[in-house]
């Protein structure tokens, strides 16, 4: 741990390409924006990636607030998050070159991206909870600039201001806990937190409703239930930003938070298991409405809703570390299957309904590979990266309760569905569509050639304990989370689990493979119109939430309309009044002189007789 | 106290004289006696109360009144040139 300058100057990188491009941003032009926005954020990664190599780096601005200072610590978990963000961000931003050729928005949404990227990490390196705040809602602002970025049309609008205003819910819940950990312990750093909570002498009960809070705040922004509506409506952004913040970085934020604040959760059976319900329910709610979308962003933006269930329940079930190595093989197999339904939406001119795609496979070659590698990582296919985390996150289930495991395995079922239809729709088949599909250029390619490398390759780093005994991700997370420890599974357990998820992986891959090419039977379709309505949630909130506070505030407005009508008649009245008072100005200058002596003579007897 | 009874008669003339003539001049002629009425008001008073406070207002009078004939005669001079009429009772035009 080393005190430096320059880790405050991984966030200014971005931060100035904000400003930058946000001030000059015309005058830069297409592509250089682009280039440059690229290329500060590779900047962040290397220096990112030189601190942690060095064992981490911290810096400090002593009394930011009073008592409270500006901190950042760069530790290995928030090193492994930087470099998935300040990374697979490269990699978007790249992608993103060619993706918004053209478009009239061009460097206004580089500048955007930065923005997003600075506040993310700020949010990653921040050590004092104040500090995470700013990166919070700096994420959140730039979500919501980004979602609404083709604002014109008011779908975008009104997407981007749902997004804000449901994650408006969580971060009270962020600052509710953030004011009772400060009554309780005077400090909001997190390093002195573990610390506090350690050395003991407070009420437990208090810090559970802490740790309630901080988990409202990871349900907000993490889109899970029962907050998740507003991650599907956020797809009516550019892609890029579908892959960068509402795949791979920022809506993980929440299970980051969580992690952050393990030696809280730990041990608290009643956080643990509600965690572990909403991210079950988040799971199969994710994977279920995937199974009925026909847009392809859609569909795409259902699985990670499914997949950040799948963390929560690692958080939950008290594998910290496997929640960061699921965000790690999620960031890079969920970016490019963005990436590749980007490619594909940029190849057919904009098109996003899947009933007018297939046949892709034979259009675009390349396109199709990283779409078959995205689909078997993300359906859990032996070696890809997907199946290392998921198989890390149901053998710890498994340690919680074997019903647990068993339902995280259907869930993992629904997965493989989801991820196979998506393929089978998009690229199997015929084209049903009238466009002429091209393939997209070199720019948007190679981001997604090191994407593929990523979704295959990096799970090998946290392979279970019975192939790799010593496995790298593990012990460097537990460095800065924290040692819980924890039985190991038996050999042979661990190894008919890891061969059940492996082979059920398979067989519901195939399964779907062969289902979806054919004719949909009744009872799918009928499934799938309510999948289709997100099961109707969004009606739901929209009867029992949404509608009586519209009707309060049409009350309220018709109830300031009176108000206003009061005033006004006060005025009129008073007009009146004065109109009254004028008719005595009769231009006649004698009557004045008369009025003049007359009140001099009432003056002066009143003078007189008083 | 002749100089009293001076005064209310000048001033009455000059309340009377205001209310009746027609012409601009001789209203703003009528309304100089009434100011010196209250002048010569006011130095007999100073006589009666052995002060020379009152006679000390009274010269701030005669010059401020100085000046006022200046200004009011003008104006009646700028009217006549505009209407090339000094009656009031023609001049009604600033009305509520």
């Amino acid at each position: 741990m080393q005190e430096t300058f320059l880790l405050p100057l991984i966030i200014a990188l971005p931060l100035l390409g904000f400003v930058l491009l946000g001030l000059f941003g015309k005058r830069i032009g297409e592509p250089a924006a682009g280039w440059l926005a690229s290329l500060l954020v590779l900047g962040s990664f290397l220096l990112g990636l030189v601190l942690l190599l060095q064992g981490g780096a911290r810096w400090a601005l002593p009394d930011w607030l009073p008592g409270i200072p500006f901190s950042l610590n760069l530790d290995n978990l928030s090193g492994v998050m930087l470099m998935v963000v300040a990374g697979v961000g490269f990699l978007i931003h790249v992608w993103a070159i060619g993706y918004m050729h053209g478009d009239p928005g061009y460097s206004r949404f580089f500048s955007y991206f930065n923005l997003f990227i600075a506040a993310m990490l700020v949010l990653i390196l921040g050590d004092s909870l104040p500090v995470v705040f700013i990166g919070w809602e700096g994420v959140g602002l730039a979500s919501y600039l980004l979602i609404g970025f083709w604002y014109q049309e008011r779908l975008n609008a009104d997407s981007a201001r749902k997004a804000f205003i449901v994650n408006r819910i969580g971060d009270l819940g962020f600052l509710l806990a953030m004011g009772l950990l400060w009554s309780m312990f005077g400090t909001l750093s997190i390093s002195e937190l573990v610390e506090k909570v350690e050395a003991g002498g407070y009420s437990f009960t208090t810090l559970t409703l802490a740790g309630f809070f901080l988990l409202v705040g990871a349900i907000g922004k993490s889109a899970q239930v029962p907050l998740m509506v507003w991650l599907p409506d956020a797809m009516a952004g550019p892609t890029p930003v579908s892959a960068l913040i509402h795949a791979a970085t920022m809506v993980t934020a929440g299970v980051y938070l969580l992690v952050r604040h393990a030696f809280i959760l730990h041990g608290d059976s009643f956080l643990s298991g509600l965690i572990v319900v909403i991210g079950l329910l988040t799971a199969f709610y994710g994977a279920l409405c995937s199974l009925g979308q026909w847009d392809i962003k859609r569909i795409v933006a259902y699985t990670t809703l499914s997949q950040l269930g799948f963390m929560f329940v690692a958080v939950g079930v008290g594998a910290y570390w496997v929640a960061i190595f699921h965000i790690v093989t999620h960031a890079f197999f969920k970016a490019l299957m963005f990436m590749t339904s980007g490619s594909v939406i940029h190849a057919l001119g904009g098109e996003q309904d899947v009933r007018k795609m297939g046949g892709m496979r034979k259009y675009l070659p390349a396109t199709h590979l990283h779409g078959l590698i995205a689909t078997f990582a993300s359906g859990g296919l032996v070696p890809l990266a997907g199946f290392w985390s998921k198989d890390a996150i149901l053998a710890y289930s498994f340690e919680y309760g074997p019903w647990l495991w068993f339902l995280m395995l259907m869930a993992s079922v629904l997965a493989a569905l989801y991820s196979i239809r998506w393929y089978v729709l998009v690229f199997w088949g015929e084209y049903r569509g009238k466009e002429h599909p091209h393939e997209s250029p070199a720019v948007m390619l190679w981001p997604n050639h090191i994407l593929m490398g990523g979704a295959i390759g990096v799970g090998f780093m946290g392979l279970p304990y019975v192939i790799d005994y010593k496995n790298f991700i593990e012990p460097f997370l537990t460095k800065a989370i924290g040692e819980f420890p924890h039985e190991k599974l038996p050999v042979l357990t661990e190894w008919v689990l890891i061969l059940t998820s492996a082979v059920v992986a398979i067989a519901a891959l195939w399964w779907g493979f062969r289902f979806f090419q054919q004719k949909m039977p009744a009872w799918y379709e009928r499934f799938q119109a309510a999948a289709l309505q997100g099961f109707y949630a969004d009606a739901l909130y929209n009867t029992l939430l949404v509608s009586p506070a519209k009707g309060l505030a049409e009350l309220l407005f018709e109830a300031d309309k009176g108000l206003l009508a009061g005033f006004a008649g006060l005025g009129n009245l008073m007009g009146g009044l004065g109109s009254l008072l004028a008719k005595l100005e009769t231009g006649a200058l004698r009557f004045y002189l008369a009025g003049l002596l007359v009140a001099l003579v009432l003056l002066v007897g009143w003078g007189v007789l008083r | 106290m002749i100089w009293l009874v001076a005064s209310a008669l000048l001033f009455s003339i000059g309340a009377y004289g205001a209310l009746t003539r027609r012409t601009a001049i001789l209203m703003f002629l009528s309304i100089e006696l009434m100011l010196n009425a209250a002048a010569l008001a006011l130095i007999s008073f100073s006589k009666l109360l052995g002060s020379l406070d009152a006679q000390v207002v009274v010269l701030f009078i005669i010059a401020i009144a100085a000046a006022e004939v200046a200004v009011g005669l003008g104006l009646i001079v700028a009217i006549f040139r505009r209407r090339e009429t000094t009656g009031v009772d023609e001049l009604r035009q600033l009305r509520g």
